[in-house]
């Protein structure tokens, strides 16, 4: 059972950092230090999904998401704004840190009434995107092996370069390698490579900020370069430790829009 | 140019003929090393089928395009049958490790492989929806096991495509990426399947690409099967009538150089060989064996009237002789081959374009290497035979007289013949079918009907909806229409089943409202099916959707499965999704076609017409030579009409005896056009000579009968027996045209000797106008 990671945040928010400046490190000691950066208790944020496929033609979402995270259980709650035909549409999602499976509920307005999924699906993509659920879930840095290839500058920052491969056969990517910034610890660029080792996918943040006194990353592209698709994600209006009721996450809210 | 040439070698002198015999010899030898380095290095052989349409044909392009938008692609299936059934943990653990072998294979994307281990289960449960795959482990238990049986059976999307209604045969089916199939490929996919037979499993391999590969595989294996035994008659045949080792050796030489010097020169433009080349050693052989008999006849003739000439007289004083008439009969037998350039058909074009050039060069062989060997090796001197055509003239000449008093007989036997030929000729059929092109108890075709017996079918129809209006594809009076298209032309016999983004909405639909089948309809709202749509991204595989609808919900692909790649098939189907096309345009929907089985209907739509332009195009020429040679447009006439009557024969025995058009039966019409006139041309000149010399039709005739009779007697015995060797060609159609251009041959022969021999007569060809004496007695001659 894969936990789901909302659009992206999760991955974003794991790649915040203190801006601890350390010595000099290993792979896996710069991957630890990724992991191990605080996330806000709560954070909501308007989202905008962009795919591209090979012909050029878009597909845009417009979403608002709220998260809380208290007592173990990771709580999310997303609405579809646009496109008109979608919106009102409500999907949320309780995880458990004790490993038990995923809670998930829909809400169809056309359909009137909110329904259960459960999902031991093997589809990976996460809604037609370029992201699989495990590319928006934190992956534990003990899942890999991990080597400080180089240390390169990249569009003028400087940066460690990691290549971290799985320890256990049958992942999908053969290895990554993640580009990450010396001087805050946000993962700025990171290639996915297939079981066959060519270069699948590549992730590239476009645009970081400091909100709350958090890093928080508001664009990223995630690029397949085999299948010539790629995904931007967008955050804006994002308030980190605002307070989200625990209201919110429940299935009467599903129903009445964000 | 060559007329030059040769005119000037007949000045040249005995010395200076040597030195030329030794530089041809040299240059032939030269090209030939050439050529066949050429074979060696550049030659391959063609089996993508794709590779064999024009790419620039308006439906190719669109078709493509489709292809790229939707990822169509061609697979392989994989079916594995237990006859106790599939549902048992080692069937399963098959199905699983294929599944997964496959997805590392780089000749795959890990999302093209379908298969009950792969397929999503979206259920519907009582207060919501459940999407989980059939299994990850193995199950075990009978409880599991049969739980699995029944999911399988109340899932429309897998129960009856992915594992059959009876539950003995699961399905793998990988789409294959874009030109990764090939020859070492088909072979390991092959040994991967069968290494999973046993335990009453029983494993086949069906699709396209396996079709394809097998064809590749079977077309030169049949080529080196073939020519052997072309080689082997056609020596025999030659030994027959030359009676001498050396020029039986010497013609087959040169036969054997001008195919390779033909296949030479396709290897060095870079052309491929495609399934239909490979039957071009044994054309050219048939063909270019009959220029070696004529000028071995010459140089016997000239020998037998004069024993004293020397080596190099008799070869002048041949080639003399038989250049004129030679060359005409070339000629005529390149426009056949020639005429096929105007198809559109790559394969037909390079075959029409290569073989004419192998004639070509058989017939400067026949007229610079024969005459050079008998310069440089000499000739074995003959022994003089008497003659022994002495019966042949009497039982010639006496069909001859029968022929003339009873023509009236003759001439209604034609008008039967040709009424037959008209009625068989509306029944002929265009098949573009690549299975039809195997043995009917051969595996590939046994395995191709078990898994169609089985499953929706091997065979795709795409059909491309558009509108001009996003979200066209979420309004439910669009999909519903959508709906009742894919439903109605489903009630065909031949079509498994169809596929489209219909489908998913009606499963989401079902699955929404708590499993309730009356719930598996399109819903009312657009809203509605958006919602779905994106539950189903959400839940789902959304690569699935890709498949079936783009990102602007207005470009829509349904896929139609059918148990048959033949053109009727296709046809039928076609006809019932046409009959929709009002209905959908008026709600402002474009109805287009794409995939492989509509590329092949096209395809042979492009087969007949390109026929049919070939034969006008060679009829119209051979008249047109016929004409300018004889100056006499009667000539031309009279000369054309047993090539008629043969291209009418053949359709009409093609649609009686039920033989389709295809890539290879389509060459028939022009090659025997361009053969067969040959006879007629033999027969006018000779006819021609005498005429001018005696001024008698009737003994004219008589000496053209037993002069020409019997040399294109000779030529038609070979060509037919040449041609006769397909016979044993491993390809179901190779055999039919080896057959029918035998028969071709054999009309060719009879018309020219019978109705054109009466036409010849009766119209008083090349009489003089004015020589009214002439006329008056031998009007008398028939009294």
């Amino acid at each position: 059972m894969k936990t789901i990671k909302f659009l992206g945040l999760t991955v974003l928010l794991s790649m915040m950092s203190t801006g601890v400046i350390l010595a000099q490190k290993t792979g896996l000691q710069v991957m630890q230090t990724v992991y191990n950066l605080p996330s806000g208790e709560d954070t909501q944020a308007e989202l905008s999904m962009v795919l591209t496929n090979k012909q050029g033609e878009k597909r845009v979402r417009q979403l608002k998401q709220y998260i809380s995270e208290t007592g173990g259980v990771e709580k999310k709650i997303m609405y579809f704004v646009s496109p008109a035909d979608v919106k009102g549409t409500s999907f949320m999602n309780w995880s458990y840190s004790t490993g038990k499976e995923d809670d998930q509920w829909i809400y169809l307005p056309a359909l009137k009434r909110t329904k259960r999924i459960s999902s031991g699906s093997k589809g990976d993509y996460f809604m037609g995107s370029d992201f699989t659920y495990d590319d928006l879930g934190d992956r534990h840095p003990d899942q890999d092996t991990h080597k400080l290839v180089r240390e390169e500058t990249v569009a003028g920052k400087a940066c460690y370069v990691v290549e971290s491969k799985p320890k256990t056969s049958g992942h999908m990517y053969s290895k990554t390698i993640t580009w990450v910034m010396k001087d805050n610890f946000i993962g700025l660029k990171r290639e996915f490579y297939d079981p066959n080792g060519k270069l699948l996918k590549t992730l590239l943040v476009k645009n970081y900020q400091k909100i709350s006194g958090i890093w928080v990353i508001l664009e990223t592209e995630m690029k397949n370069v085999q299948k010539n698709h790629s995904t931007t994600i967008t955050l804006r209006n994002v308030k980190v430790n605002q307070g989200v009721p625990a209201s919110k996450f429940t299935e009467r809210s599903m129903t009445m829009g964000s | 140019m060559l007329t030059f040439i040769i005119k000037l070698l007949m000045k040249l002198t005995v010395k200076k003929l040597t030195t030329y015999s030794w530089i041809t010899l040299l240059i032939l030898v030269a090209g030939s090393i050439y050529f066949v380095r050429e074979m060696k290095n550049n030659a391959y052989m063609e089996t993508d089928l794709d590779e064999y349409m024009p790419a620039q044909h308006p439906a190719f392009v669109f078709s493509e395009q489709a292809e790229e938008w939707f990822s169509i692609k061609d697979g392989i299936l994989i079916a594995i049958e237990n006859k106790s059934g599939v549902f048992n943990p080692e069937t399963l653990e098959k199905i699983k490790d294929i599944s997964s072998k496959l997805q590392e294979m780089s000749q795959f994307e890990e999302n093209d492989i379908m298969s009950l281990y792969t397929a999503d289960n979206i259920l519907g449960t009582e207060d919501g929806m459940d999407v989980q795959p059939f299994y990850e482990e193995v199950p075990v238990q009978p409880g599991e096991l049969d739980s699995l049986r029944r999911s399988v059976e109340s899932n429309d999307m897998v129960h009856g495509r992915l594992v059959s209604e009876d539950g003995t045969v699961a399905l793998i089916a990988a789409s294959m990426k874009d030109d990764v199939f090939d020859e070492a490929f088909h072979a390991e996919i092959l040994k991967f399947a069968k290494s999973y037979n046993g335990d009453g499993d029983q494993v086949y391999v069906a699709g396209r690409p396996i079709v394809e590969g097998t064809m590749g595989m079977l077309g030169p294996e049949d080529m080196k099967r073939m020519v052997p035994l072309v080689v082997l008659v056609i020596t025999l045949v030659l030994f027959i009538l030359l009676r001498s080792f050396r020029a039986t050796l010497f013609t087959l030489l040169s036969v054997v150089v001008s195919t390779i010097w033909a296949f030479g020169l396709m290897a060095a433009t870079g052309v491929p060989i495609y399934s239909v080349a490979t039957m071009m050693p044994v054309m050219l052989i048939a063909i270019g064996v009959a220029y070696g008999i004529y000028f071995y006849n010459h140089l016997n003739q000239y020998r037998l009237s004069r024993p004293q000439a020397t080596d190099s007289e008799a070869v002048v004083h041949a080639v003399k002789l038989l250049w004129k008439p030679l060359s005409m009969a070339a000629f005529t037998t390149i426009i056949g081959f020639i005429s096929l350039v105007t198809s559109q058909v790559y394969p037909i074009k390079y075959f029409g374009l290569f073989t004419a050039f192998g004639i070509l060069v058989a017939w400067m062989l026949a007229l610079v290497f024969l005459p050079s060997s008998i310069l440089i090796f000499g000739s074995r001197k003959r022994k003089i035979r008497v003659h022994d055509d002495k019966p042949t003239y009497t039982l010639l000449n006496k069909i001859t007289d029968k022929l003339l008093i009873t023509k009236k007989i003759s001439f209604t036997v034609l008008v039967v013949v040709i009424a037959l030929s008209l009625w068989g000729l509306q029944k002929v059929w265009i098949n573009s079918s690549f299975l039809d092109k195997f043995e009917p108890d051969s595996e590939i075709v046994k395995t191709d009907q078990f898994v169609n017996s089985k499953f929706g079918g091997t065979s795709t129809l795409n059909v491309i909806i558009e509108s001009d209006e996003a979200d066209a594809f979420k309004q439910p009076e669009n999909l519903r229409l959508v709906d009742e298209m894919q439903e109605a032309t489903e009630e065909l016999a031949k079509v498994g089943n169809s596929f489209s983004l219909t489908d998913y909405i009606k499963r989401m639909n079902k699955v929404m409202n708590s499993d309730e089948e009356a719930f598996y309809t399109i819903p009312e709202s657009s809203d509605m099916v958006a919602q779905y749509l994106l539950l189903y991204e959400m839940s789902g595989d959304p690569e699935n959707l890709v498949k079936v609808v783009n990102y602007d919900y207005n470009k829509l692909n349904i896929t139609f499965q059918l148990k048959g790649d033949d053109s009727k098939t296709i046809n039928e189907a076609i006809a019932v999704i046409e009959s929709y096309t009002d209905r959908f345009n008026e709600l402002g929907l474009t109805m287009k076609y794409a995939g492989s089985g509509y590329k092949s209907l096209v395809f042979s739509d492009l087969i007949l017409e390109g026929q049919l332009w070939s034969i006008a195009l060679s009829l119209g020429m051979v008249f047109l030579l016929l004409a300018l040679m004889f100056k006499s447009l009667k000539a031309g006439i009279i000369g054309s009409i047993p090539i008629v009557i043969t291209a009418l024969i053949s359709f009409g025995v093609m649609g009686l005896a039920d033989i389709a058009l295809s890539t290879t039966t389509a060459l028939l019409t022009s090659i025997a056009i361009g053969i067969g006139v040959d006879y007629a041309i033999h027969f006018l000149q000779t006819y021609q000579v005498y005429f001018k010399k005696t001024n008698s039709r009737h003994e004219a005739i008589h000496a053209t009968m037993h002069h020409t009779g019997t040399a294109i007697l000779s030529n038609a015995v070979v060509v037919i027996a040449g041609f006769l060797v397909m016979l044993f060609s491993v390809f179901p159609p190779n055999r039919m045209l080896g057959l029918l251009v035998s028969m071709n041959m054999f009309t060719s022969l009879v018309g020219t000797l019978s109705i054109m021999m009466i036409l010849v007569y009766v119209s008083q060809l090349f009489k003089n106008k004015k020589s009214n004496n002439n006329s008056i007695s031998t009007n008398n001659e028939n009294n």
